[in-house]
């Protein structure tokens, strides 16, 4: 892999790098999709937080996508990581939303949620990698939590794929801001990362 | 002279009397008697202010539901939740109901907080007495849904207390007789000088839905349609937003 550096538009990311991030990034959330269904009925309570806080986080993460791809302040090139992202987090809900309808309980629609943005979220192209990064980071950081805490290897491998997902995710709005990052950030205990998205979920 | 003055007179009072025999039958003519209006519990504040002349009967939209079907004389049937209206309307007892508005959870401790509760994740490592409404109570319903949806369940073992409805659990923490308990958010404001509100995550919010309908065997179903046409338009859901309630979700309709 080649160091990043600011390309044309600013987003810092090389075109080999970027186009490696789109496929996998498209590619876990298939995997994805495809493990949410298979393993619905082993959920425990605990299992299922952690698919209801991700469910959330994902049409959060979609909203800030279409947000950004709105707002068009990270430049032309930028547009394809952006729409892959909102895939992905597309990608990501319909694969939790099937956890939890499999498990017997009633998936969160994205029309529950009344997603809040500070006013000037989205005004500059560094405004919105920082959204975006303080989106991504603390459900990560969850789903790192997830990867320690379940027992069930099937769902062990879903939430390392969603790790994977978002790892990827955060990795190109990291790269793109030009600055030393720590690309993952501590694994965050349910309650910490919830609170930290609390103020965006509304 | 004298016998037109006399003319005059009776000509006077004759006009008099019909005057106040119109008005009289004007008055019972546009006089409606009040409605019977059954109603979840948590919109004792709400509908009072909005129209204070009707009757109503407030209490578990699961009480409500079994008194209507037992034949109680409702005209409005106004639930907490859409299986309690939906299980009338399938048996024929109630006119197809609406959806008018949505409500949220919220975790109340007294104002001491001798629990020292400021997350839900509290309930978990603390030692509490928890209040909460039956299972059979809406709001009984949501909080299992909320607990679930956050890994809490094992905190039921810490309630001490399950009540017949929402005002119920409201009064036992405002008075200092359980640590905690969970409403609607609703439910929080008219007590806000006795409790404070520890917020539930959106994530972890059920889906809570008001539906109101007219009672099939009603005398009023005209004026009972139009008390609710009333709650369903601009002036009635402002009412309800200021009394905290939410509008309803496009997916709702």
């Amino acid at each position: 892999m080649s160091a990043a550096v600011p390309d044309r538009h600013g987003l810092g990311i090389d075109r080999p790098v970027r186009r490696r991030t789109l496929l996998l990034a498209t590619v876990s959330g298939l995997v994805v999709a495809g493990l949410g269904a298979r393993s619905a009925e082993a959920a425990t309570d605990d299992e299922l937080a952690y698919a209801n806080f991700g469910l959330a986080a994902a049409y959060l993460a979609a909203d800030y996508y279409a947000h950004a791809l709105e707002a068009d302040k990270l430049g032309a090139d930028a547009r394809r990581t952006l729409r892959s992202g909102r895939a992905a987090s597309r990608s990501q809900a319909r694969a939790l939303s099937d956890l939890i309808t499999g498990a017997g309980d009633t998936p969160a629609a994205s029309e529950d949620f009344a997603f809040e943005w500070p006013a000037k979220a989205f005004d500059t192209a560094a405004a919105t990698r920082a959204t975006g990064l303080d989106v991504l980071r603390p459900t990560l950081g969850a789903y790192q939590s997830a990867v320690a805490a379940v027992s069930e290897s099937s769902y062990r491998v879903l939430y390392a794929s969603l790790v994977a997902s978002l790892g990827q995710q955060v990795g190109a709005l990291v790269g793109s801001v030009g600055e030393r990052v720590e690309t993952f950030p501590p694994a965050l205990d349910l309650e910490r990362a919830s609170d930290a998205l609390e103020g965006y979920l509304g | 002279m004298r016998q037109a003055r006399h003319r005059v007179l009776a000509l006077g009072l004759a006009l008099v009397v019909a005057a106040l025999a119109a008005t009289d039958a004007g008055a019972r003519s546009t006089a409606t008697p009040p409605l019977t209006i059954y109603a979840a519990a948590s919109l004792t504040e709400v509908f009072k202010a909005l129209d204070p002349v009707q009757n109503y009967s407030f209490a578990g939209s699961n009480a409500l539901e079994t008194q209507i079907r037992n034949g109680a004389p409702a005209d409005i049937f106004a639930s907490a939740a859409p299986l309690n209206t939906q299980r009338l309307f399938k048996v024929g007892m109630v006119d197809k109901p609406v959806t008018f508005t949505a409500n949220r959870l919220a975790l109340i401790v007294p104002k001491s907080n001798p629990a020292g509760i400021k997350s839900i994740y509290d309930l978990r490592s603390k030692p509490v007495k928890l209040v909460v409404a039956g299972p059979a109570v809406p709001v009984g319903g949501y909080t299992l849904t909320v607990l679930k949806k956050m890994g809490l369940s094992g905190v039921l073992s810490k309630v001490v207390s399950r009540e017949s409805d929402v005002k119920a659990v409201t009064g036992k923490v405002a008075l200092g007789q359980a640590d905690a308990g969970f409403v609607y958010v609703t439910d929080a404001r008219p007590v806000s000088d006795q409790v404070t509100v520890v917020k539930i995550p959106a994530w972890a919010q059920p889906r809570v839905r008001y539906e109101i309908a007219v009672v099939s065997k009603s005398p009023n179903k005209t004026a009972a349609q139009a008390w609710i046409n009333a709650l369903l338009s601009a002036k009635g859901q402002t009412a309800l937003k200021n009394a905290g309630f939410l509008p309803v979700p496009k997916t709702s309709t």
